[in-house]
């Protein structure tokens, strides 16, 4: 049973048209004009208990909408969702009990109180029993290594001490699943490394189900098995992130090196780019076709002294990707 | 929902208050120079007539009244109405649909937390220290003593639905300062704070005294002092339950609207 369902889920937002100026600013008094914003178009995925889903895509692509959706705090405009078996906004309450969400951007600790008060107020709100609180707390609070200021006030804390106490405090009730919307954002690299083992490590040992947002690719190697790339409001890819590169269109490179150069070489496996005479760059069209390949159908007889195989930056890939899409846009 | 969660809101929001404790001074000196410049404006009104009550009231009496109406029932509501009014217009507002409770009574439960912070350390002080240098009456009888108490627990739900309601306007219109400053010219004119409502021209006194803000203030102040008989109280007291019924409707059905619009809007 899948734990969490989108069928063909949009939204769209109504934007009133703002004229700028004074006399703009009377006249959308009066007029009720509205720019339709699509922030999901169409979404549909499903989610088995225990995975952990990196959703990426560039600003604007439509993730915290989905995050609000799933967590019941936005109605879909179209489609079917449905969370633990439930529609997430009919059943606010009852869904808000069995799920955790950290908001990058946005507080839930109380700001006045030291952090050990504020996860007391969650003992209260979620209804833990206290043997249960006080067992999570510990393991909590270890593994995050907040003992040096739990008993402070959340005002006085640095960004990755918040972030690891916003963590903690979504995870006391023990939730089914966690929404992260970009967790590590502002986090300097000892703070996302924690934050990405602690998650990696709570999806591994307590089995709980991790969606989350980022721009980050490391959080999705590191911690998300599995990634959703959406792009304007819209899936692109739905895979492990070792598949985005082909479903991209992305090719591996390869490089042979001659003692001395062969004269033209024409090969089925793999297509010539760029020659140097001696050294050849190719790029291999399937991911399917290996090293191997390549060398026996080039067979013996070349005087090949090297061979090199270059991995795309996935990093490097998707950017090339957004900004093609970017010339595309602009482009008639 | 978890009901044992508002108590502990309640402590919470006492507990933060305590993190601003030095702002207590101020709160208590305010209080004080106000209260010392309507006793000055009171006295000087008192000695210009012949008699030494006006209207049937002594000074002594007025000046009870101008602590009770004053800083007693009156007490700080701006700090609920910046608190709804900023959660909204920031959209910190949708972290509470995230929780597993109802904003208004989270709201009600943290208003509650200030209210009792205010009481101790603001409201007690002010009054002994009156008590002390000019003096205070005792309610005016038994039944007037044991009557003022519910009126000062309608008080208190009616500034709280006021404010809050005034508050999630803010989706709508968006400016919650220039409501802080309407609201309160209102409700100095209105809920007798300044003024009770037995000096009023008769017809202001009539509207005044059906309005909801009246329970705020002049209500709950005039009974202590005994201007209000047994029947009248409790009529007064029916009122104010119907009013208060009234604007609690008032306030579920805006938070359903702002549910609403946050859910489909987001915001
Ligand atoms: N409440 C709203 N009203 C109107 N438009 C909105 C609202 N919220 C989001 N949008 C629009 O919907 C689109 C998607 O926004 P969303 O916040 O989901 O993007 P995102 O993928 O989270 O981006 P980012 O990476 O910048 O956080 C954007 O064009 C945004 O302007
Ligand atoms: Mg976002």
């Amino acid at each position: 049973m899948a734990i969490i369902s989108a069928q063909g889920v949009e939204k769209t937002f109504r934007q009133p048209k703002r004229q700028s100026g004074l006399a703009g600013a009377i006249r959308s008094l009066f007029s009720r004009d509205y720019t339709e914003v699509r922030a999901v178009n169409g979404i549909s995925f499903t989610i088995q208990p225990g995975e952990a889903v990196g959703y990426l895509g560039p600003n604007g692509a439509g993730k915290s909408t989905m995050i609000k959706m799933m967590t019941g705090i936005l109605v879909p405009t179209a489609g079917t969702l449905s969370v633990l078996g439930r529609e997430p906004h009919s059943n606010r309450i009852t869904n808000a009990a069995e799920i955790g969400v950290v908001f990058g951007q946005r507080s839930q600790l109380w700001w006045d109180l030291p952090v050990r008060d504020s996860f007391d107020l969650n003992r209260h709100i979620y209804d833990i029993p206290t043997p249960r609180f006080a067992e999570n707390l510990t393991r909590l609070t270890t593994m995050l290594d907040m003992g040096g200021y739990i008993d402070r006030p959340v005002r006085q804390l640095s960004l990755g001490q918040r972030m690891r106490a916003e963590i903690a405090m979504a995870l006391l009730h023990d939730p089914k699943i966690l929404f992260l919307d970009e967790p590590t954002i502002g986090l300097d690299v000892v703070a996302k490394d924690v934050v990405r083992k602690f998650l990696a490590e709570v999806n591994r040992e307590r089995g709980t189900t991790i969606i989350l947002t980022t721009h980050d690719l490391v959080d999705i190697e590191e911690i998300c098995p599995r990634l959703i790339m959406v792009d304007d409001g819209k899936l692109l890819f739905d895979g492990e992130l070792k598949h985005l590169r082909s479903a991209l269109g992305s090719r591996r490179r390869l490089k042979l090196e001659f003692g001395t150069d062969p004269g033209p070489i024409t090969l089925k496996t793999a297509h010539l780019v760029t020659d140097e005479g001696a050294a050849k760059h190719f790029l291999l069209d399937s991911e399917q076709t290996s090293i191997l390949d390549v060398l026996t159908e080039l067979g013996s007889g070349h005087d090949l002294k090297d061979v090199k195989l270059e991995e795309p930056d996935i990093e490097e890939v998707i950017r090339t990707f957004y900004k093609n899409k970017v010339q595309a846009g602009v482009a008639p | 929902m978890k009901l044992a969660a508002y108590p502990a809101f309640t402590a919470t929001a006492f507990q933060s208050r305590l993190a601003y404790r030095n702002q207590v001074w101020s709160g208590v000196f305010g209080e004080l120079v106000f209260m010392f410049a309507r006793i000055a404006i009171w006295t000087s009104v008192f000695s210009t007539v012949a008699s030494d009550s006006v209207d049937g009231v002594t000074l002594p009496q007025m000046i009870t009244y101008a602590l009770l109406a004053g800083p007693v029932l009156y007490w700080d509501y701006s700090r609920l109405l910046r608190d709804v009014g900023t959660a909204v217009k920031s959209g910190d507002i949708a972290v509470y649909l995230l929780k597993p409770l109802l904003y208004p009574a989270y709201m009600l439960a943290n208003h509650t937390g200030n209210f009792l912070f205010d009481l101790l350390t603001v409201t007690v002080p002010v009054a002994i220290i009156i008590g002390f240098t000019v003096g205070l009456v005792p309610p005016a009888s038994l039944f007037h003593g044991l009557a003022f108490l519910p009126f000062w627990a309608l008080s208190f739900g009616m500034l709280f639905l006021l404010t809050t309601i005034l508050g999630l306007a803010a989706f709508w219109l968006m400016t919650a300062d220039s409501l802080d400053w309407f609201f309160n010219s209102i409700m100095t004119l209105l809920a007798g704070g300044i003024v009770p409502l037995w000096f009023f021209p008769g017809w202001l006194a009539a509207i005044a005294g059906n309005l909801p803000f009246a329970w705020v203030s002049y209500y709950p102040a005039a009974i202590y002092i005994g201007q209000l008989d047994p029947s009248q109280a409790l009529t007064a007291f029916i009122i104010g339950l119907v009013w208060f019924a009234v604007l609690l409707g008032v306030l579920l059905w805006l938070w359903a609207k702002a549910r609403h619009r946050l859910i489909v809007q987001g915001g």
